[in-house]
């Protein structure tokens, strides 16, 4: 689908159900802090629920539980969405894809729909199919002009590398906002808060996470992989690297600081969040980005940005 | 040596049979132009080959895929589909033949990697991912970081939010019937009877964060590397 196809789709409501992931909610907590910041700086209140649950359909595609589990486990978390009556926002590849992929399947599939709905009915919930989900980065890039005259700090300045994650283009090379192969939504957003790219080979290619490879196959095919990233990540000497899914950000963060335990070379780029560098922009709170739960530090960086936003501010005066 | 059966496993379509069909039809298309191989992660670290494995499929070797190693070596990345001139969703059909591969006895210790911890705790806590950090070296980090103790409820402390995110007590009762209904909890149960095999790592405690000498430089220890170590 043409990127003005999906835009036109995508709907940016006034309240949106935050779906909070679990890699944000208990290893990078500036995620959903950050977003929920800045989007109401835009007029878009966030709301979360105690109510929501990782999304469960992650047990499924690493084999632990059947599709007949986790179908009736995801849908119940849509459904606490949809009883609010809000869309769903996702700030993780992972939650969308599964979210997405299993209410399509279920919406499709009238016979599987009553099936799960059975099951919810003995928990007192329902699921409708009402709501739309969407990937953080849809909503960003929709919001672009808004953000660019919203930004308080430009990155101006700053080099910036690219990472888009595996699961939002690959996976629905049919729907999502951009081409799987050359994406430039991110470029895009960035360029827009004043930043600059630094544009390197294996963009494209896995951190490493592998899903279930950083667990089963550890030594010889996640290690080998991120290790192969960061060393032509690292050739374009990027301030920071931005990724959409927090999966790729702990990876990408902590193999580093493996990487470096065991000798195997000095790596030291800081990871952030779309969400955070958005946030950064546009002024949130620097305690409230969460830059302290990152194992890469973010000192040099931050240094950098502060004596670019200086310079800035004696340029205007 | 090809297999003469050239039926797929029986009982496997029938148990997914939605499913399964289209996994079937969507193989059935293969060019076997190979473009899923050339960009794939796995295969440039190993003997994975995703062209390989449709073909073996399509000439009725199931058995040897079943088998394999290789069907554990996928990453998920779904760069393939992604580059597949007849949109074959090949990650799917791995993990379809995963299933198909545990119902024959295969991979369960692979699968028991992932139910401990991740599996677990979601059904112990409703998140996947645990609020303990099992390597303490990123624990060290993150203490350096941010001036802690490295722990992320001191770091969401810091941030003005509660200690841990906050699951509702409906929410666990919920995840949990669904779990006990669906057979997700005998599932759980059948793979650690499988796999009778002690957890090999912990989240360590507070008076873990020592410094211990290893190798050249004064660093923290590494539970996992540290029981890798011990293993070998």
């Amino acid at each position: 689908m043409a990127r003005q196809q999906v835009l036109e789709k995508t709907k940016v409501s006034d309240r949106m159900f935050l779906f909070q992931p679990c890699v944000g909610s208990n290893k990078y907590p500036g995620l959903i802090t950050s977003a929920t910041e800045f989007f109401k700086k835009l007029g878009i209140e966030l709301v979360t629920s105690d109510d929501q649950t990782c999304c469960g359909g992650f047990l499924t595609f690493t084999n632990v539980a059947q599709p007949t589990s986790t179908m009736p486990a995801v849908a119940r978390n849509i459904a606490v969405a949809e009883e609010m009556g809000l869309d769903i926002l996702t700030l993780c590849n992972g939650c969308h894809t599964f979210l997405t992929e299993f209410s399509h399947f279920m919406n499709d599939r009238p016979p599987v729909k009553n099936v799960v709905n059975v099951i919810l009915s003995m928990i007192g919930r329902e699921y409708k199919g009402s709501q739309d989900i969407y990937h953080s980065l849809e909503i960003i890039y929709k919001l672009k002009e808004k953000i660019r005259k919203n930004v308080t700090r430009s990155l101006s300045g700053m080099r910036f590398a690219t990472h888009y994650g595996c699961h939002y283009l690959n996976g629905f090379k049919k729907t999502a906002l951009d081409d799987p192969h050359m994406p430039t939504i991110m470029e895009e957003l960035i360029e827009a808060m004043g930043g600059e790219i630094a544009e390197y080979g294996e963009n494209r290619t896995c951190c490493g996470t592998g899903l279930t490879q950083i667990i089963i196959n550890k030594e010889t095919l996640s290690l080998p992989h991120t290790k192969m990233k960061l060393d032509n990540l690292n050739a374009a000497e990027p301030d920071a690297v931005v990724v959409v899914c927090p999966y790729c950000l702990a990876q990408i963060d902590r193999m580093q600081q493996k990487l470096n335990y065991r000798g195997s070379g000095e790596y030291k780029v800081p990871v952030i969040h779309l969400v955070q560098l958005v946030g950064l922009a546009l002024g949130v709170d620097v305690v409230k980005l969460g830059f302290d739960a990152h194992a890469i530090s973010f000192k040099n960086f931050l240094k950098k940005f502060e004596s670019v936003q200086a310079k800035a501010e004696v340029v205007d005066g | 040596m090809h297999e003469t059966n050239k039926e797929w496993l029986p009982g496997f379509d029938k148990k997914f049979a939605e499913l399964t069909h289209q996994m079937v039809k969507d193989l059935e298309k293969c060019l076997q132009c190979g473009k899923c191989t050339g960009q794939c992660p796995a295969a440039k670290l190993s003997s994975y080959n995703p062209r390989e494995i449709i073909r073996d499929l399509r000439m009725g070797n199931v058995d040897k895929v079943i088998s394999s190693h290789e069907l554990w070596l996928c990453f998920f990345c779904s760069g393939c589909y992604a580059v597949c001139p007849r949109d074959i969703n090949f990650p799917f059909a791995v993990s379809m033949l995963r299933y198909a591969a545990l119902a024959q006895g295969y991979g369960w210790e692979e699968v028991k990697e992932i139910k401990d911890p991740y599996a677990q705790d979601y059904y112990d806590t409703g998140l996947s991912v645990n609020v303990n950090e099992r390597n303490l070296g990123v624990r060290k980090e993150i203490a350096k970081n941010s001036g802690t103790d490295g722990r992320i409820e001191t770091v969401r402390r810091k941030m003005g939010l509660p200690p841990k995110r906050k699951i509702s007590q409906r929410a666990m009762s919920e995840i949990r019937f669904i779990a006990d209904a669906t057979g997700m909890t005998d599932l759980f149960k059948e793979i650690d009877k499988k796999v009778a095999k002690e957890k090999s790592w912990n989240y360590g405690s507070p008076a873990d964060l020592v410094e211990v000498r290893k190798g050249p430089n004064q660093k923290f220890i590494d539970v996992e590397d540290e029981e890798k170590e011990r293993i070998s």
